[in-house]
């Protein structure tokens, strides 16, 4: 049996430098965060009053109201559609581009910077920009392409629009993790590969994937995770007069809509709730799925 | 093993969460028409809002265009008072939940304004300070000499908590270029709902429409037509939805049928260029807009050199000619470290004096009844008697409630319907009203 007593000075230095370390990290995850997050879960039994007084306790009825809602899970439904489209084609994209950018081309670096672009707008920003490019009125998609498309404002097509911007802006930062997760993989494979004669596109799908599968999991899982909270986008270009708003608002909206619009914390907070328990599904059912196509060295 | 991946589901489910977190503060939308003065305010850098501070006062307001003029008032109040005030301007988004973060914690500003959305919340919870004795002690300020409808609506169990700042008021504007085309005579003052809609169809074609308007404007349109008509959208004591009143139903009908005859641009087209954006780029021929627009209108070169303003058509039943108002009102902290100073720039704020010179800077018109003959000359570009004569119409305050928000969303998103033609005028009006009687119950 081990003494705890008799710990060397270096291992109590280490313990107590270790802790110094991750201490910062640890009091802005617990304070913004953990903290937050138990709060919002506490809220959302009550129906909340003005500015934090006079909360009544009300049990499960929100969530009672949440499973009755049509709103609720038409919201959830169009964010499951976001992600659908924005998450796969984004990591397609990028990853081609990844693998293009990694090989010696001329201006490589100027393509680089010139993808990862977005990631440094304000998505505010580039929400007002798109927006205007996809105005059916002024817009330069309009008027460059035949036909007049209601891009944004048609039910059946602006979830589609709004992706699209989704997938512009991330594929820059897809790109870098990919670029990373490059880097890693040893040359002699492609030699060897090469000597055997396997064409590039064989050598993409028999080398390159598999042995990037670790980043590919890791980018597949945080960016489900972001796109399931899909906000400021739709918020900035879909306004409440927007015939396709119901059609392409998401949980998010919708949680800001009760919380902040309209007062109702409580409510906006059970949405939340019920999105964080969405997320946690997927995301363990990903892990488990992990098993079959990710390989660990 | 098991551990690792344990910890690794833990992680990435914070990781869910906190981006949940954040998604709450990113994002400012342009605002409500229907907000007196936020349209324009230009989009400024967000700053965490400033709470009281001993020995000097914070001024917060959400509307850019206002800044100049109000601090050479509130400039003239420091070299008398010897305080220093600052104004800080924070967008008409992030003013009410930065203000509503700092009603929660204790700190509000010292002197900001108050708006018919939300004043009744801030009232009925004593966030504000009270001023009914200060009002009845001072010499300079009498509720009476405001317009009653900007006075209640600032007043909650028979206490006065805010002071009137200004009134706004609803015209017609338009687009002289395309009536000269289309050889309309220009609106004036004899000028019917019925002449409006007859001028609407001749002045559309394919280059423009005749008219704009989208569901969301409510205080800058539909509810002018519907006050006008003999209808009503909420009852005075608050308890009950117009939406039944006839009147209510013929305004709402008027408008659906200009946008199904295709006098008016489809739902599409308004959701997502404003009819005020639209005039602005000689789309439209006619749009209805409150006074606060004309800072954006004198500012635009186009509208400044085709368009002008009329009064609104009167109903040729009722013979009403009606302008739904709204006014901002001057608040105070309950908890402010400087009650004194904060209390005697309101009082200045609220002079005649100070009234009129708000008028004469053309920061807007005023809530002192009277004083807003100097804000016609604020600009060359207009002839402004447009929304002056406005005020001799008949004035109906812009319809509210303790939860404004809640109902006002909910009948923009019923509208649509109707506007798109899947429901008729009467099924959705029926909708509303039943919804907006179940909301007015609950408060």
């Amino acid at each position: 049996m081990r003494n705890f007593g008799r710990i060397t000075a270096r291992e109590k230095s280490e313990f107590i430098w270790g802790w110094i370390f991750i201490l910062p990290t640890m009091t802005g995850l617990i304070i913004l965060n953990i903290i937050p997050m138990f709060q919002t879960i506490y809220q959302s039994f009550f129906k909340t009053g003005d500015f934090g007084k006079g909360n009544i306790f009300v049990g499960l009825a929100n969530y009672q109201k949440v499973f009755a809602d049509t709103e609720v899970w038409q919201a959830l439904w169009n964010t499951i559609k976001y992600a659908i489209v924005e998450v796969p084609i984004s990591i397609i994209i990028s990853l081609v581009l990844a693998v293009f950018l990694n090989e010696k081309i001329k201006g490589r670096s100027a393509f680089r910077t010139i993808f990862f672009l977005p990631m440094v707008a304000a998505p505010a920003a580039i929400a007002m920009v798109w927006r205007w490019l996809y105005n059916s009125e002024f817009g330069l998609l309009n008027q460059i392409l035949p036909g007049k498309a209601n891009w944004i404002s048609n039910p059946k097509i602006a979830i589609y629009s709004i992706a699209v911007i989704g997938i512009w802006s991330i594929v820059g930062y897809n790109m870098v993790l990919f670029l990373a997760g490059l880097q890693e993989v040893p040359k002699d494979y492609y030699e060897a590969a090469a000597i055997d004669g396997a064409t590039g596109i064989q050598k993409f799908f028999n080398i390159t994937v598999p042995l990037i599968s670790p980043t590919i999991f890791f980018v597949l899982v945080t960016r489900v995770i972001a796109a399931m909270q899909v906000f400021d986008v739709i918020y900035m270009i879909i306004d409440i007069t927007n015939p396709a708003l119901q059609k392409t608002q998401s949980l998010v909206c919708l949680f800001y809509k009760y919380s902040f619009q309209q007062n109702n914390k409580g409510y906006g907070a059970t949405v939340v709730v019920v999105l964080l328990v969405v997320i946690m599904i997927l995301t363990v059912f990903q892990m488990i799925g992990q098993k079959k196509w990710v390989h660990y060295n | 093993m098991k551990a690792k991946r344990l910890a690794a589901m833990l992680l990435s489910s914070i990781m869910a969460m906190s981006m949940v977190a954040c998604g709450g503060t990113a994002g400012t939308a342009d605002n409500t028409t229907a907000a007196s003065g936020g349209d324009t305010a230009t989009e400024t850098e967000t700053e965490a809002m400033k709470g009281s501070v001993e020995g000097e006062l914070t001024v917060t307001i959400w509307d850019e265009n206002q800044r100049p003029g109000l601090q050479q008032i509130i400039d003239e109040w420091s070299a008398q008072s010897g305080v220093k005030a600052t104004i800080q301007v924070v967008g008409w988004d992030d003013y009410w939940t930065l203000l509503e973060a700092g009603a929660t914690g204790g700190q509000l500003p010292d002197v900001f304004w108050m708006h018919s959305n939300q004043a009744q919340k801030y009232m009925e919870n004593d966030m504000l300070m009270d001023l009914t004795d200060k009002i009845a002690a001072s010499d300079k300020i009498d509720m009476g000499n405001y317009y009653q409808g900007i006075v209640d609506l600032y007043k909650s169990n028979d206490k006065q908590y805010a002071v009137p700042k200004d009134i706004d008021t609803i015209a017609l504007w338009y687009n002289k270029t395309i009536f000269d085309e289309c050889g309309v005579d220009y609106p004036d003052d004899s000028w019917t709902w019925d002449d409006f809609v007859d001028a609407a169809a001749k002045l559309t074609n394919d280059d423009h429409w005749g008219y704009a308007i989208a569901p969301s404007n409510n205080q800058d349109a539909f509810y002018n037509m519907v006050y006008s008509m003999g209808g009503e959208i909420i009852s005075d004591d608050k308890k009950a939805s117009g939406y039944d009143k006839p009147g209510t139903i013929k305004a709402i009908q008027m408008c659906v049928d200009m946008v199904q005859k295709g006098y008016c641009p489809d739902l599409n087209t308004v959701s997502e260029s404003k009819p005020e954006v639209l005039f602005e780029s000689g789309k439209v021929a006619m749009t209805t807009q409150g006074s606060w627009m004309v800072a954006a209108f004198k500012d635009n070169e186009y509208t400044a050199a085709n368009c002008d303003v009329a009064v609104l058509p009167k109903d040729a039943t009722t013979g009403k000619r009606v302008s739904i108002y709204n006014g901002l009102g001057w608040a105070a902290a309950a908890n402010t470290k400087n009650p004194e100073a904060a209390w005697s720039l309101i009082e200045w704020l609220g002079s005649k004096e100070m009234q009129e010179k708000q008028a004469q800077l053309g920061v807007t018109m005023s809530a002192y009844e009277g004083c807003s003959d100097m804000w016609v000359n604020c600009t060359d570009a207009f002839d402004l008697n447009g929304h002056m004569q406005m005020l001799n119409a008949d004035l109906v305050f812009r319809p509210y409630s303790k939860y404004t928000t809640t109902w006002e969303d909910m009948q923009t998103e019923k509208l649509k319907e109707c506007w798109t033609g899947e429901k008729s005028v009467e099924d959705i009006c029926k909708e509303i009203c039943d919804s907006m009687n179940q909301t007015l119950s609950e408060e």
